[in-house]
């Protein structure tokens, strides 16, 4: 076992969310280690990094212009290493609003993926953004959406009788619109139906302010087991401003919850073809998804089959690429990537 | 198929829609079609369009009952097979390089989404009047477009066509097709589809230079529509808020003083110096930001304000003909 390569990745957040947790996964999974040994490494942002012992080196580092340096002395040091970028942050939405000049950033990550032989994109709309960008080469671009062990998602069961509780799961700030959908379930009249927060964030005193005066609408902090706050609910809702990946849609799936989401980003692949999609955040518009979504009750939809596989697979296939070792690796499916 | 589709929307415009129609077909860039989206007009606006088809076989009629200049436009759009498509009101021109200047710029700027120009004011009679937009070009920030609109009028713009795509979107009760202007507007359905372009995709807009639109304006009635033209305006606001709470929470008194002090340049030419002062005053107490961004224009709104309140249109009457004098 020792013979298999060392496939190193980097990361710079560790706070609580989806990036520690896919990771997790990919330190973990039992497939991905039948073909290398993964494993995760923790540097300081935007902090010089020294020069590292591996076969192949994964940053899932955030860019910007101050990481530039790092980044450029990170190539410079592992000048015969594959190198690969993960995009866990950047897309369309994101670009759209919080970046007033365009162009420089466009410049800034073009320069950036540069540096790397391959960039994964962790969603199809978010491969399908940096080709249409001009970011990175055809050639370059992989894409291999996110996913942890969902086997805990699956087991939990589907949720019975009338759908009336209403999931929001996630960091409370700008990012996840959940003061957009405060508002809609407000204008809900419905008695028996409510409203859960399941996180803590910047915005939560201005959450609750929204939500002051109507008892169906709960707070209930951070959930440091995901599954129990999806097992406490019928519907979510992800009514997201920007969202790379997505990733409480995919576990949202996998526990048979159906789901309202915004019509943008990696939402449109992570929430599946069965979920309904809001286009905007107009208040109105949130308002009649969330009520045709109770209103579908709770019949379970498909649980996300296979896609921890088709992680560890396109997974594997990019290490096989990148390695290039001239024998196939093993449960390698056939260069689906 | 055309590589450029423009699309008109004509409601009851049979008087002005012929010298529109001319415009478009003595565009210098050739490959392209014409969409006349004939907005249930009550006039003869079928005729001059089928008029003008027969003498340029690149034009193409859509009739459909009215849905306003926003309903059209999306019919248009729908009807439309380019892989660029403009917009030119049946009461506007366009000069005949503007097609070829956008397609050129669309071509080596493949980051751009929207391509726009500045125009040129015209009077119900079609002569040049002497007032322009001259919109900056470059670096157009999100703030810029709803502070300022350098997009500008509806027959400013050429989209990508995949751009359009990208804002399209089906309202529960539409069963046609879709939409890209909200036709719920009856007023500021520019503004309104320009900003939202800007707070849902990345691509870059960015204009090209000269006075490539005729625009027409129309001197009656102007002052009157004020509170009309405020009130779109605010909606528009109230519904793209929630895109970015954010964003509004930093400009939005900001853009609606500008907002406040175009409508007294307007209520000043129209000769209403007392609506005028009013909207200037309200546009104060909302936000200095004009007065610090655009010291000269704001300051010189303010004081014909003031001037045309007490001497009537006398001063900027006499203003304009010594301008207009100058410029000859």
């Amino acid at each position: 076992m020792t013979d298999r390569p060392l496939v190193l990745h980097l990361v710079d957040d560790t706070t609580a969310g989806g990036v520690t947790r896919v990771l997790d996964f990919i330190r973990t999974n039992p497939d991905m280690a039948a073909t290398a040994r993964h494993e995760v490494q923790v540097v300081a942002r935007n902090r010089s990094i020294p020069a590292l012992s591996a076969d192949m080196i994964v940053s899932h580092l955030s860019i910007s212009w101050r990481s530039l340096p790092v980044l450029i002395a990170l190539r410079a040091r592992h000048a015969g290493l594959p190198l690969v970028h993960v995009e866990h942050s950047y897309t369309e939405t994101f670009t759209a609003l919080n970046v007033p000049f365009k162009v420089r950033f466009f410049t800034l990550l073009r320069n950036a993926y540069a540096l790397f032989d391959r960039v994964v994109a962790v969603s199809e709309e978010q491969g399908a953004w940096m080709r249409r960008r001009g970011l990175v080469s055809r050639e370059a671009l992989q894409v291999i959406r996110s996913a942890v062990d969902l086997g805990r998602f699956r087991a939990l069961p589907a949720p019975a009788g009338p759908a009336l509780r209403i999931g929001a799961i996630g960091r409370l700030n700008r990012q996840k619109g959940f003061d957009v959908l405060i508002e809609a379930f407000r204008e809900l009249t419905s008695p028996e139906i409510s409203l859960h927060f399941h996180g803590t964030g910047s915005e939560e005193q201005a959450l609750r302010a929204l939500a002051k005066g109507d008892p169906r609408i709960q707070f209930h902090g951070h959930s440091a087991v995901p599954e129990e706050a999806l097992a406490s609910v019928d519907v979510i809702a992800m009514p997201s401003r920007w969202e790379a990946f997505g990733l409480v849609a995919l576990e949202a799936r996998a526990a048979g919850r159906r789901l309202v989401v915004s019509d943008l980003d990696g939402l449109k692949d992570s929430a599946g073809i069965e979920a309904q999609f809001v286009t905007g955040h107009g208040v109105q518009d949130w308002r009649l998804a969330l009520k045709a979504a109770l209103d579908a009750g709770t019949a379970a939809p498909a649980r996300a089959p296979g896609a921890e596989q088709e992680f560890a697979d396109r997974w594997n296939h990019l290490v096989q690429l990148c390695l290039d070792r001239g024998e196939p690796l093993t449960r390698v499916a056939g260069g689906r990537a | 198929m055309p590589y450029a589709s423009i699309v008109v929307p004509a409601f009851n415009a049979a008087e002005t829609l012929a010298e529109t129609l001319v415009s478009l077909s003595a565009q210098t860039f050739r490959d392209l079609e014409i969409v006349v989206v004939d907005d249930g007009s009550t006039d003869a606006t079928s005729r001059v369009a089928e008029q003008q088809a027969r003498t340029d076989g690149r034009i193409r009629v859509v009739r459909q009952h009215n849905r306003g200049l926003a309903g059209a436009r999306n019919s248009g759009i729908a009807a439309a097979t380019g892989e660029i498509v403009g917009f030119c009101d049946a009461d506007d021109r366009w000069l005949p390089e503007k097609l070829d200047t956008h397609v050129r710029h669309l071509e080596r700027s493949p980051q751009v989404g929207i391509s726009y120009s500045g125009s040129a004011m015209i009077d119900a009679d079609g002569h040049r009047m002497g007032h322009a937009q001259r919109p900056r070009l470059h670096d157009v920030t999100t703030a810029l477009v709803f502070k300022r609109n350098p997009i500008g009028n509806g027959s400013a713009p050429v989209f990508r066509r995949e751009a359009l795509a990208s804002i399209a979107w089906r309202p529960h009760f539409e069963t046609r097709r879709d939409w890209v202007f909200d036709e719920t507007f009856r007023q500021s359905e520019d503004i309104e589809c320009w900003l939202r372009f800007c707070l849902s995709t990345d691509w870059i807009v960015e204009g090209v230079p000269g006075l490539l639109t005729e625009y027409r304006v129309n001197a009656g009635g102007l002052s009157a529509r004020t509170e009309a033209q405020l009130a779109a305006w605010e909606r528009v606001v109230d519904k793209l808020r929630p895109r970015d709470p954010a964003f509004f929470a930093r400009h939005e008194a900001a853009a609606r003083a500008y907002q406040l002090r175009y409508l007294a340049r307007r209520a000043i030419s129209s000769g209403d110096g007392v609506t005028a002062c009013e909207l200037i005053d309200r546009a104060m107490a909302e936000s200095r930001t004009p007065l610090h961004e655009e010291p000269f224009r704001t300051l010189s709104t303010i004081a014909a304000a003031r001037l045309s309140s007490r001497f009537g249109d006398g001063p900027m009457r006499l203003a304009t003909a010594v301008l207009s004098a100058v410029r000859q």
